[in-house]
């Protein structure tokens, strides 16, 4: 009796150790972010010429952010129709993440800043489908009128406001916090 | 792969090994009969235990007070005769003849401080062998506890501190030192729950134990590398001896927060057919919704927890074996308020006295939170050589299953960003040397014993830690000399670790690594001197070390939850600590307590300093830090004391100071805990009505404000405010009010015991430096909790 329970449990234990010694961690899992934002990309069109579009983007906002082609070249005194777009390129294909921030577009709010205030005058041109009181803008679309030449920059912040979206900035979390150049002319 | 056939094929042999070994011992056939009464009216004690010490077996008395011990081998045995709230007494036997011996009837004195305090001497614990600063928790005073965290009941330990996130995660603190500094023993076995996050609470069942030992100080010999600021040991029940099933069930309540847990044992031990074949089967079921300050409620602070456990245990003459196995599986939900997910956020929330979301009470539990499953599997053979010793043989397989779950902003995600498994096993083998007496007429005895471990960790997901193997041995010798008051021990230890870390390179996606190993010797002495029969004077000096763990190398990544971009360091070199402790204590007929100081010296400390630039990422910038290593010094002292009033009255007062600093930059530490003083006043009915065994205490906790804290600077960079030391400064010290009742009441055949206690009853809005969101959002109000013991007994047996 005791001699089979003895060699059962040296079989078992055997087989645990020989099982559990797989040596899984050599195969390195690759770093993935259930929600990166590498690329933000703003879009200006010029409303009285369709063919005046300004674009700038910031790269590899997940690691180093590259600033390189994140200017803009705007003309004084001029109304521009913006639209924003949020890329995640470290899935493949690239992920738009716009397109996911419009089906929660009730509980995200873009907050556009300019430094200096009077460089650029925006309005956020959607809204989203909140219950009264709202709804609120989401900001994914803006109207962005220039004032005289200058130069500063403008902060495109994402907030994230789950049950609590009010038209204020204040309520949530940021998604994305980041500057573009701008130069007016 | 091919070093775990290695070890494998090692274990076997040994289990085979040892087989052949046990075959060899020859029946006995000595029994031994006595009957325990209590001494002040002669009534049988039911329940009784009476153990034998050298082989470690025991008995319980019948309803009749009598108890048998069958199977002796001839010989002098020492044995201890035990009962709750009676003072133990244990006498020496000798078993001559293999006919049936008739003991002198016991009778055992009442002692009314122990019902209050320690009650049952729990005989595996091997602490208890050694001479280290300890304090334990069990009985009533453990009892008191059930429904915490292992974290949160141990605070009622001077020199005990918790470092929590928000109300539903608790590590342990000892002595300022946490983490990886500290070794939790569940069940004998080395908790391996990647406990160096400080978000990480330990995965314990806190109703697995039966008795909660502290060791205060370095106690790396016994127990290990890493075993800089103490250890502590969860011992389970001993196994039941005495035919029959019998079970327990505890129900806990709560108001605050709608706590509800139910836990429950059933356990056995069969007489002829299978003597000395002994089971338990355990579980325990948690829940609670979100938790209430004085003014508002903290939205998602739910948790869940199931766990249970099975244990087997075959004891047979002078061997024994044991099978375990426990799941400790739980879900914590994170206080949404504090999720900021930058600087800008983080400053805007310390800036607020109150969170922005204050939703009513809810069950709820959404995203972010933590999932957590521990799996535990443990055997342990011993084999009882007599005139040797014992030799102990255990194995041990952990899994650590973690998921974190994130906010989810527009990807509705279901997967975490963060997941990691860490499989542990380990292997111990250890030989306790029967005590041998000297020509000068003292007793030698001690112990020396072997410990292996190799643990895998795989990570997916977001980058925090990286894969990694590593191997871990140890040797230890420790023996110690009692002669007249005096005892004498000295321990020796030597440990080799080696570390290997994977890596994925981002542009040519291969897999790279990195290997480490260290290796270091420690020593201990202590001394212990019984000056009068009421006073023992303890003194320690020992050294330990740590290696660097995984994530003080390598973290590289944003930890969202504390807003910190961290930094591992590979160069770091292992921590050294010198670790003195001096302990006094005094058993007087009104006054009884103990006074220790410690001096806790660290070369090598490791710790997160910020850097001087921040980081910027999608979301904003963060606060980076980098491991550093600095000489700190943890110091400070612990005292006890209860003085008795009247017989029935009594004062018990415990303080904790702590004075810890970073002696290379000549600057405070952060995260150290402040001074705190506990002073209860307690008063005892030991009849009163029906109910037996009553009690009413009162409670009030001061915790100063900590004043030795890292100044909190910040400066504008780039349009960002940066912090430096800390974000906030620490804040006011507080005082909280408490009282308790209990009483012991007859239900048929078993005593139940019940209790109604109150915290912070007078609803004081306070923050607590060593919670991680006291940036966000004050302590939890006024509670209200009742705890239910039901033993439940079967009178008849096999």
């Amino acid at each position: 009796m005791n001699r089979v329970n003895t060699l059962l449990l040296s079989v078992v234990s055997f087989l645990v150790l020989v099982t559990s010694c797989n040596n899984g961690e050599q195969n390195v899992a690759p770093t993935d972010d259930n929600e990166a934002i590498t690329t933000a990309t703003l879009t200006l069109t010029n409303k009285a010429n369709s063919n005046d579009v300004v674009t700038a983007t910031v790269e590899n906002l997940n690691t180093t952010a590259d600033f390189s082609k994140a200017t803009l070249n705007l003309k004084a005194n001029t109304i521009y129709t913006g639209v924003i777009s949020l890329l995640d390129k470290t899935k493949t294909p690239a992920l738009d993440a716009t397109t996911e921030i419009k089906e929660k577009a009730n509980e995200h709010l873009f907050v556009y800043t300019p430094t200096p205030a009077s460089l650029l005058t925006i309005t956020l041109t959607d809204k989203d489908t909140n219950p009264a009181p709202g709804p609120y803008p989401i900001g994914l679309t803006t109207e962005i009128k220039t004032g005289s030449a200058g130069s500063g920059k403008l902060k495109v912040v994402l907030r994230h406001q789950p049950n609590a979206k009010n038209g204020q900035a204040t309520p949530g979390t940021s998604d994305l916090d980041t500057d573009f150049t701008v130069v007016v002319q | 792969m091919h070093r775990c056939w290695k070890l494998s094929v090692v274990l076997v042999g040994l289990a085979v090994g040892s087989h052949t070994l046990w075959a060899q011992t020859i029946a006995c056939q000595g029994s031994v009969q006595g009957k325990i009464l209590a001494n002040e009216n002669q009534q049988p004690l039911v329940g009784a235990t009476v153990y034998v010490r050298e082989l470690k077996t025991g008995a319980t008395t019948d309803t009749t007070g009598i108890f048998r011990l069958s199977a002796l081998c001839k010989g002098q045995y020492t044995v201890e005769y035990q009962y709750i709230g009676y003072k133990s007494v244990s006498m020496p036997i000798v078993v001559n003849t293999d006919s049936t011996l008739i003991l002198q009837p016991v009778q055992l004195v009442a002692d009314s401080r122990t019902l209050q305090e320690v009650v049952i001497s729990e005989h595996r614990s091997e602490a208890q062998q050694l001479l280290q600063t300890q304090s334990s928790l069990s009985g009533a005073a453990l009892d008191q506890t059930r429904g915490q965290s292992l974290g949160e009941s141990l605070k009622t330990l001077t020199g005990l501190y918790s470092i929590q996130t928000g109300p539903s995660i608790s590590k342990p603190v000892i002595h300022g030192l946490y983490s990886n500094r500290i070794i939790i023993l569940n069940n004998g076995i080395r908790q391996e729950d990647q406990q160096w996050g400080t978000e990480h609470a330990p995965q314990v069942d806190q109703f697995l134990a039966s008795r909660l030992t502290v060791i205060k100080g370095a106690a790396s010999i016994r127990y290990g590398s890493d075993a800089i600021g103490g250890v502590i040991l969860v011992e389970p029940k001993s196994m039941p001896t005495r035919p029959g099933v019998a079970g327990e069930i505890n129900l806990v309540g709560a108001t605050n927060g709608g706590l509800g847990v139910v836990s429950g044992l059933i356990e056995g031990a069969f007489a002829k057919k299978l003597p000395g074949l002994s089971w338990r089967l355990q579980g325990t079921l948690k829940r609670s919704g979100y938790v209430r300050t004085p003014n508002y409620y903290l939205e998602n602070t739910s948790y869940h927890e199931t766990n249970f456990s099975g244990d087997l245990h075959y004891d047979h003459r002078r061997w024994g074996t044991e099978v375990f196995y426990s799941q400790f599986d739980t879900k914590i939900g994170l206080f949404t308020g504090a999720q900021v997910s930058s600087l800008a956020d983080l400053y805007a929330a310390i800036q607020r006295p109150e969170p922005l979301v204050k939703p009513g009470f809810s069950y709820d539990l959404s995203r972010p939170y933590q999932d957590v499953q521990h799996d535990l599997l443990k055997v342990r053979s011993y084999w009882h050589t007599g005139r040797g010793g014992e030799l102990t043989a255990t194995y041990a397989w952990q899994q650590n299953q973690r998921r974190e779950y994130d906010y989810v902003s527009f990807s509705g995600a279901l997967t975490p960003e963060l997941y990691l498994k860490l499989v542990s096993q380990s292997v111990d083998l250890v030989w306790e040397q029967a005590p041998v007496k000297s020509k000068a007429g003292g007793q030698w005895s001690g112990s020396i014993g072997f410990n292996g471990l190799t643990q895998g960790n795989i990570r997916q997901y977001l980058f925090l830690i990286p894969n990694f193997r590593n191997y871990g041995a140890g040797l230890f010798a420790i023996e110690r000399y009692a002669v007249g008051n005096w005892t004498l021990e000295a321990g020796l230890r030597y440990d080799y670790r080696w570390l290997r870390a994977y890596f994925l390179d981002d542009a040519t996606k291969r897999t790279y690594a990195e290997t480490h190993n260290w290796q270091n010797v420690n020593g201990s002495l202590g001394l212990a001197c019984e000056l009068r029969s009421d006073l023992t004077v303890t003194a320690n000096l020992s050294t330990a070390w740590r290696a660097p763990n995984v994530a003080d190398l390598y973290s590289n990544g944003l930890h969202q939850s504390a807003v910190a971009y961290e930094r591992g360091n590979p160069n770091l070199r292992p921590e050294q600590a010198l670790n003195g402790n001096l302990v006094l204590a005094y058993a007087g007929k009104r006054l009884s307590g103990e006074v220790g100081v410690y001096n806790n010296l660290i070369n090598n400390y490791i710790y997160l300093k910020p850097d001087s630039v921040p980081i910027i990422r999608q979301r904003g910038a963060f606060p980076a830090y980098t491991y550093t290593q600095v000489r700190a010094t943890f110091r400070g002292l612990d005292a006890s004391l209860t003085y008795k009033l009247t017989d029935r009255l009594a004062l018990t007062t415990k303080n904790s100071l702590l004075f810890a600093y970073n002696q290379t930059e000549h600057a405070y530490l952060v995260f150290i805990p402040p001074n705190r003083s506990d002073n209860s006043l307690r008063y005892e009915w030991p009849k009163w009505g029906s109910l037996s065994n009553l009690y009413l205490s009162l409670s009030g906790l001061y915790v100063a404000r900590q004043n030795r804290a890292p100044a909190v600077t910040t400066r504008q960079e780039n349009g960002q405010i940066i912090f430096t030391g800390d974000f906030a400064a620490p804040p006011p010290a507080y005082f909280l009010v408490g009282a308790e009742l209990g009483f012991a009441a007859q239900v048929g055949q078993q005593t139940m015991t019940v209790s109604l206690s109150g915290t912070n009853l007078a609803n004081v809005a306070y923050r607590d430096y060593l919670n991680r969101f006291r940036y966000f959002a004050d302590e939890p109000g006024r509670s209200i909790m009742i705890r239910i013991k039901l033993p439940l007994t079967s009178s008849k047996g096999e």
